[in-house]
């Protein structure tokens, strides 16, 4: 058998041909573990998969589009947009499926959507105009620039130096200003200094980088990095899973690089609060007497291992050389937020029945929010009826993305529920 | 040629009767089935004899109604037009026992005492049902799905790979005795009763002879335990007896395991002695559940204490009223003499268990559950008592199937063997009760006699398909007519 | 190949818009060929066929509205639950109709008598749980807890968790049937009423022609809708899962559950040592360990796996004699100390000696550890499993092996390797299977040559085979065992499927596939083969 040169690199969907074509159709990527099933009831991970029920609407199937692509067969019609954009992208095939096999699910899938850019056919309309906001105006919203500072508390004083740079995100800069400003309260009360980008700070690019614009999310990781090198941060720090995701993984990605060698450090909030506690630098005061579930947002969790750049060869029996690094969600951050809920006197913590890498996504990643908020919100409502039944009053996660649809689903649904991001119940923990 | 000069081209002279005494010997049964005489009795001695019988009588259009031994109790071989009897009585040789997979080969005229007989002597045994009468076929037992005492084995029914001649007269093979060279030569060991293909053996088990003739069958055996203690729980109410069967053999204790009314028990004990059967049967109470444990090959003390301490805490745990002892009121070593009797037929060849109360014994027998099982006492107590039978009468015997997933519920009307008028009586009974027992959750998995048409009416479109499949097998209808739905 | 507009639409008025497809993009997400069981095989390249619209129904009143629709507009079906044998769960003719029954996932069960009723939708994950929280379990099979159930129990259903249970065909109890010409079944207690709980009769069993032994019937006789399967008592106490993927796996409660890994000194010892075990009557599972199994165990990819395999050699295996043996206390904890002792007195006897083994279970009881055939060499079928004895088994595997060497390369080298087997109903049986592994991207031809060998060397040794009827040339096969039970087979049917809609041409599948692939035609020498076999659908 002939060498093959390949890389891990999206821009070339020809670099996953083996793995697409070496899927087995076990639908690991569609189970949850099966060693955490539970029965029929929540026993599945996909979200598409479950709503739209055709194969096509499965990674199993996408993975079969994508070979007719690569050979030929098949363009990016109406139907195949559909096919592929109905996904959020949210990563629970990609960890199914390396339970037991070594294969990449997700990069292809992010391969396909990118193909699907590069061929003028893709992505959504909405994800264009979205595209559009952020060349226009640096966020998502297409809010003026200018506002990016705005949600900054008077008496919250950003370090001029600072080893830490809080990366706020479109999200808590316009639509969640109390997110930013726990955050920024949190890291006062932990009496760490901390800078802000100001108006060098765009958008993190995951709504391009997501929807396969790679082009254009790469604009904008140029930026943000090259500010955030200048502001010489070691760590930078933030309170939104996809601005995580997109600074810890797919910028390395997009620069051919691995997350060690971009300089600096990306920290979550939880991650970095969990440190503080288990230092005794912050402390819990105030007894919080609730019930509490945590939702592993996917860009926090199973999607968040650090980017390992890679390129060889594979050959006989398909063994790659020199080995290929495998990325499978098991080192997540999938304990520092429940250890935080443990170390808050009076919450009780609930699991759901999807936990930890099994999590069902919210709904809203991927681009599916914006391009299809119908499935968004039924994916998101699917999540709160494993909540009902563990009997939580409140769901906390690491993503205002999360909130935001959890809270569009509660309202529509009707359910009595309050919908926390990390940074507000911290906030409250530590009595400010 | 005719038929006659046909049957005796194959068989013989000497293995050839047309004599009316003994056709009348096959035209009834021990059961209050009516049939007729057949017209021919042959007794072949191979396969290849079968085959040209079937042959021949396929030509002919005349009915085959095999029978195994002259032992029956259910009517299916009490001819119903006329016809050949294939008696395979004399097909009788265990044709070889490997021990090392623990099965034995044998010929459908090898009768219970001859196999727990020559087993016995070696150290195995065969699961049997109920006291099974002594010159009755192994084969047949197995193949009309009698319910074995022991309901341990998790793999069901001890059948393996059989030869099997269909209708047509092909020559043929189940499981994995169908693979070539078997068994002189071939890899297979025939242990396997699946396939080739279809599971063709389902085709013939609970068929009354109405599908084909098995000519050998693998069956498997196991080990005599050597180490036994008895225990008997002793109930009023067979309502209070249905709950602590289940959970003993949720948890496993224990080889046989049943529960019998006292009549039964008395009848087994005394065998039927009229004193002592009558004293016993008012010394016991009601209902008895018999539970033997046994050691296995090794350490089978051990096996026997672990398993008596698990039964006595689950009775302090979970059962504190239950009476369990490890002897019977009015009769000494009760235990022991179970143990004895139930891994062997019955001692008597002369006179069936059955037929010592008062001559006669009519049986209705279903699959259910054994929660349903007052339920169903109910039923057929009052349907009795409507028509006259006295309940005193009645024998009732509730056999757990696979650790009590479901019950093999068996009651016995004793009849006096020349009272036609209460031979008349039962019959209604029988068929009444059956009736309403459809509807209450009894399973006739074996309708035998009457009570295939209410039980093949109900099951209607079963009732379709499965004639489909008989004319596959049997277009003329040959086999055995007017059993089941043929 | 397209399906009429006018079925089409009744169909769509059926099952709603919602559950119908015929878009090109959809179907080609069931292609079959290169992937999964038997990945690239020369009969899932000549034999898949996209279908021409899947639909997906959810009730059996729906299913069997669409086989008549079916049978109406002369349109051949195949049904399929998870399609994890891809190569078998694609169409193999033009314009077929593909029934998804995923939607089919009705699942209760009854406790007290140890049987769950099961749709189509339903896979052993989600069975075994539910059972385990009620004290009781079922066999999940080699295949994975991903596989269907009812898929599972009429086509294989063999795992060493069938060590007390043995033969699959026998834990069925009340089934329900749509046949091809649209006729419903139900056998057993279902026959009467809504309880599925027995599944004898009444009187001849109709199940005996819904499932032999493996493969069945693969969709070709129409469409299983529910069954009752048996479950089994088990201990009272919770397997905790835990660990984070890969690493999940179950902790077994250490008082009722044990796996214990035994070595013994050569190979004759260990099938003694499962024959005595038999005899005695213990534990509740009995396998021989592979050594490529124990590599896999220890690998999460093909690099690990080949730096560890490369250094394992014919000396290595010749050595590796592993009995894995599984102990549960059903009765009590006194019970498991009970055949743990018994057990060490058989292995004292033998030479066996314990091994240290994980208290844990990652791979038999509720996980799809089957996956990890295909981590080796990306491509992996079993050329047999079937259940005779233990000697045959390991005679059986002997032979594979023997012959095996002549087409290694292609296969992947495995050191001479017996195949693999275990102890089924307490020792009266074996089940030996034998996996073979090749890279899907090479000349596959010599793999086909391979598993075509492997049924004539049945017949020349009179071994059993699980191919009676599908996944072998059913004309080669069927006139050597019954003999001719391939003609009763067909007759069956014919009778039930005039039409030939059910999955043509399952199940002489095998035989056309022969016939089309010329490499296959040197090798083409019985009696009456398939040929120029026309697609009656066609005409």
């Amino acid at each position: 058998m002939k060498e093959e040169k390949i890389k891990l690199n999206v821009t070339e969907i020809e670099n996953f041909y083996y793995d697409i074509t070496r899927c087995i159709r076990c639908k690991g990527c569609k189970w949850v573990d099966h060693i955490y099933m539970p029965g029929v009831k929540f026993s599945t991970r996909c979200p598409s998969e479950k709503r739209y029920l055709f194969d096509s609407y499965s990674a199993y199937g996408r993975l079969k589009l994508a070979q007719a692509v690569i050979e030929g067969r098949l363009d990016f019609s109406e139907k195949m947009l559909d096919a592929i954009y109905k996904c959020q992208l949210c990563g629970a095939c990609d960890v199914g499926c390396k339970r037991n096999l070594d294969l990449e699910i997700e990069l292809p899938l992010e391969a396909l959507r990118i193909r699907a850019v590069e061929s003028g056919k893709g992505p959504m309309p909405q994800h264009k105009q979205i595209a559009g906001n952020i060349e226009e105006t640096h966020n998502r919203f297409d809010a003026p620039h200018g506002n990016r500072q705005k949600w900054l508390p008077a008496d919250v004083k950003p370090a001029r130096k600072a080893d830490i740079v809080y990366f706020v995100g479109c999200s808590a800069s316009y639509a969640h200003p109390e997110i930013a400003e726990a955050t920024a309260r949190i890291l006062n009360a932990a009496k760490s200094d901390f800078m802000l980008l100001g108006s060098e700070e765009w958008c993190c690019g995951y709504p391009l980088y997501i929807t396969g614009q790679i082009e254009a999310a790469k604009k904008n990781a140029q930026h943000n990095t090259e500010a955030i090198r200048k502001s010489g941060a070691g760590v930078v720090l933030v309170s939104c899973a996809e601005g995580y995701r997109m600074l810890k993984v797919n910028y390395p990605k997009m620069f051919n690089k691995s997350t060690t060698e971009m300089g600096f450090k990306v920290v979550h909030l939880t991650e970095y609060v969990d440190e503080l506690v288990k230092k005794g630098t912050l402390k819990f005061t105030k007894k919080m007497d609730l019930r509490v579930t945590y939702h592993d947002a996917c860009n926090l969790s199973r999607l968040s291992e650090p980017w390992i750049y890679w390129e060889g060869t594979r050959g006989e029996w398909g063994v790659t050389n020199p080995p290929m690094p495998r990325r499978r969600g098991t080192n997540g951050i999938y304990q520092q937020p429940r250890d935080i809920i443990k170390s808050i006197p009076g919450l009780e913590l609930v699991e759901m029945v999807r936990f930890r890498e099994n999590a069902w996504c919210c709904g809203a990643g991927g681009g599916v929010k914006e391009a299809f908020p119908d499935f968004a919100l039924w994916t998101a409502s699917e999540r709160l009826e494993e909540v009902k039944e563990t009997g939580a009053e409140i769901i906390v996660t690491g993503c205002p993305w999360c909130k935001d649809n959890f809270n569009d689903a509660v309202k529509k649904d009707d359910i009595n529920l309050k919908v926390y991001d990390f940074s507000e119940l911290i906030l409250q923990a530590i009595s400010l | 040629m005719n038929v006659k000069e046909g049957l005796i081209g194959i068989v013989g002279n000497e293995n050839f009767s047309d004599n009316p005494q003994e056709l009348t010997f096959y035209s009834h049964d021990s059961s209050l089935t009516r049939g007729c005489r057949p017209t021919y009795l042959i007794k072949p001695k191979s396969g290849q004899e079968i085959s040209k019988i079937m042959k021949l009588a396929n030509e002919s259009r005349i009915p085959v109604i095999p029978c195994s031994s002259r032992v029956h109790f259910y009517g299916n071989t009490v001819p119903k037009l006329g016809g050949i009897v294939v008696d395979l009585s004399g097909m009788n040789k265990i044709l070889d026992i490997d021990e090392r997979n623990r099965k034995v080969r044998i010929e459908p005229g090898v009768t219970w005492s001859q196999m727990v007989g020559e087993l016995g002597i070696m150290g195995y045994r065969v699961m049997t049902p109920l006291l099974p009468h002594p010159a009755r076929s192994v084969l047949t037992s197995y193949l009309e799905r009698e319910v074995p005492l022991v309901p341990v084995y998790e793999y069901g029914e001890p059948m393996g790979g059989a030869e099997v001649v269909w209708p047509n007269g092909d020559i043929f093979r189940t499981g994995s005795a169908s693979a070539p060279g078997y068994p002189e030569s071939a890899g297979s060991k025939g242990a396997n009763f699946e396939g080739p293909g279809l599971n063709f053996i389902y085709l013939i088990k609970g068929a009354q002879g109405t599908m084909g003739i098995v000519t050998w069958a693998n069956v498997k055996f196991e080990y005599l335990p050597k180490v036994n203690k008895t225990f008997f729980g002793l109930f009023d109410d067979l309502e209070k007896a249905v709950k602590p069967l289940y959970r003993i053999q949720r948890l496993k204790i224990g080889q046989e395991c049943f529960l019998m009314n006292n009549l039964n028990l008395a009848l087994i004990l005394t065998e039927g002695k009229k004193e002592e059967f009558e004293k016993l049967k008012m010394a016991l109470p009601p209902w008895i559940l018999v539970l033997i444990l046994s050691g296995l090959r090794r350490r089978p003390d051990e096996k026997i204490e672990l398993e008596e301490r698990a039964l006595m805490k689950l009775r302090s745990e979970e059962f504190r009223e239950m009476k369990i002892s490890t002897a019977l009121p009015g009769i000494p070593s009760a235990g022991m003499k179970l143990q004895d009797l139930l891994r062997k037929p019955w001692p008597n060849k002369e006179i069936y268990w059955k037929h010592l109360y008062r001559g006669g014994c009519e049986d209705l027998f279903f699959i259910g559950k054994a929660i349903d099982a007052p339920k169903f006492q109910e039923i057929v107590e009052k349907v009795a008592l409507k028509n006259g039978y006295p309940r005193e009468h009645l024998g009732c015997y509730l056999q757990p199937i696979e650790y009590a997933r479901a019950c093999h519920v068996e009651f016995n009307f004793y009849y006096e063997a020349d009272n036609i008028k209460e031979i008349e009586i039962i019959r209604r009974i029988k068929l009444e009760a059956a009736k309403i027992l459809l509807d209450q959750g009894a399973f006739f998995t074996r309708p035998y006699g009457d009570l295939a048409n209410p039980v093949y009416e109900k099951a209607a479109t079963y009732t379709a398909v499965l004639k489909r499949v008989k004319n596959i097998f049997d277009p003329n209808n040959i086999m055995n007519p007017g059993n089941l739905c043929f | 190949m397209s399906i009429s507009e006018e079925a089409y639409r009744v169909m769509e008025d059926i099952v709603g818009a919602g559950y119908i497809s015929s878009d090109a993009v959809d179907m080609e997400a069931y292609r079959g060929g290169v992937e999964g069981y038997g990945a690239s095989m020369g009969f899932a390249k000549v034999m898949s066929r996209l279908p021409a619209a899947v639909i997906m129904p959810k009730t059996t009143e729906e299913v069997q509205k669409i086989v008549r629709v079916c049978n109406l507009f002369k349109i051949p079906f195949i049904p399929v639950s998870t399609m994890f044998w891809l190569a078998q769960s694609v169409p193999h003719v033009e314009g077929s109709l593909l029934i998804d029954l995923k939607r089919m996932d009705k699942l209760e069960i009854d406790e007290e008598h140890m049987y769950a009723l099961v749709e189509s939708g339903v896979i052993y994950s989600q069975l075994q749980e539910q059972a385990m929280r009620r004290g009781l379990y079922t066999t999940v099979p080699g295949g994975g807890s991903q596989v269907s159930v009812i898929a599972n129990m009429l086509d294989c259903g063999f795992s060493p968790l069938n060590f007390r249970n043995g033969f699959p065909s026998r834990r069925l109890l009340g089934i329900e049937w749509v046949l091809p010409d649209g006729e419903i079944l139900r056998t057993g207690s279902l026959a009467f009423s809504d309880d599925p709980f027995w599944g004898e009769g009444p009187g001849p069993e109709l199940r005996g022609i819904l499932r032999g032994n493996a493969p069945g019937w693969n969709g070709s006789f129409g469409i299983c809708t529910q069954m009752a399967i048996k479950l089994s008592p088990f201990q009272p106490e919770k397997l905790e899962p835990s660990g984070i993927s890969p690493h999940t796996t179950l902790q077994l409660p250490p008082k009722r559950m044990r796996w214990i890994n035994f070595t013994l000194p050569d190979r004759e010892a260990l099938i003694n040592a499962m024959y005595k075990i038999g005899e005695a009557e213990v534990s509740a599972a009995m396998t021989k360990v592979p050594i490529f199994f124990r590599v896999v165990a220890k690998s999460e990819s093909k690099e690990d796996f080949w730096e560890l395999w490369r250094k394992e050699s014919e000396e290595s295996l010749a050595k590796f004699h592993v009995l894995r043996v599984l102990l549960i206390g059903y009765t009590s904890e006194e019970q498991l100390d009970y055949e743990e002792r018994v057990l060490m007195d058989i292995m004292g006897e033998l030479g066996g000696e314990p091994r240290r083994t994980k208290p844990t279970d990652e791979s038999w009881f509720k996980n799809a550890d089957s996956a990890g055939m295909w981590l080796m060499a990306g491509g992996y079928i079993s050329v047999e499993y079937c259940l005779e004895t233990i000697e045959s088994a390991a005679q059986q595997g002997e032979d594979y092996a023997t012959l095996k060497k002549q087409y290694t390369p292609p296969l992947m080298a495995d050191y001479g390797d017996p195949g693999w087997f275990q102890s089924i109903e307490i020792g009266h049986g074996g089940y030996f299977e034998f996996l073979i592994f090749y890279d899907p991207r090479e000349d596959t031809n010599r793999v086909d040559h391979f598993y075509l060998e492997t049924a004539k060397l049945n017949i020349k040794k009179g071994h059993w085979t699980s191919f009676c009827g599908s996944s072998q040339p059913i004309r080669l096969i069927g006139p050597a065992y019954g003999p001719n039970f391939h003609l009763w087979m067909m007759k069956v049917k014919e009778t039930f499927d005039v039409n030939s809609l059910s999955n043509p041409p399952v199940p002489y599948e095998h035989d056309v596939f022969i016939d089309r692939a010329e490499w296959m035609h040197p090798l083409e020498d019985w009696k009456d083969p398939i040929k120029d076999w026309k697609d009656p659908n066609m005409e």
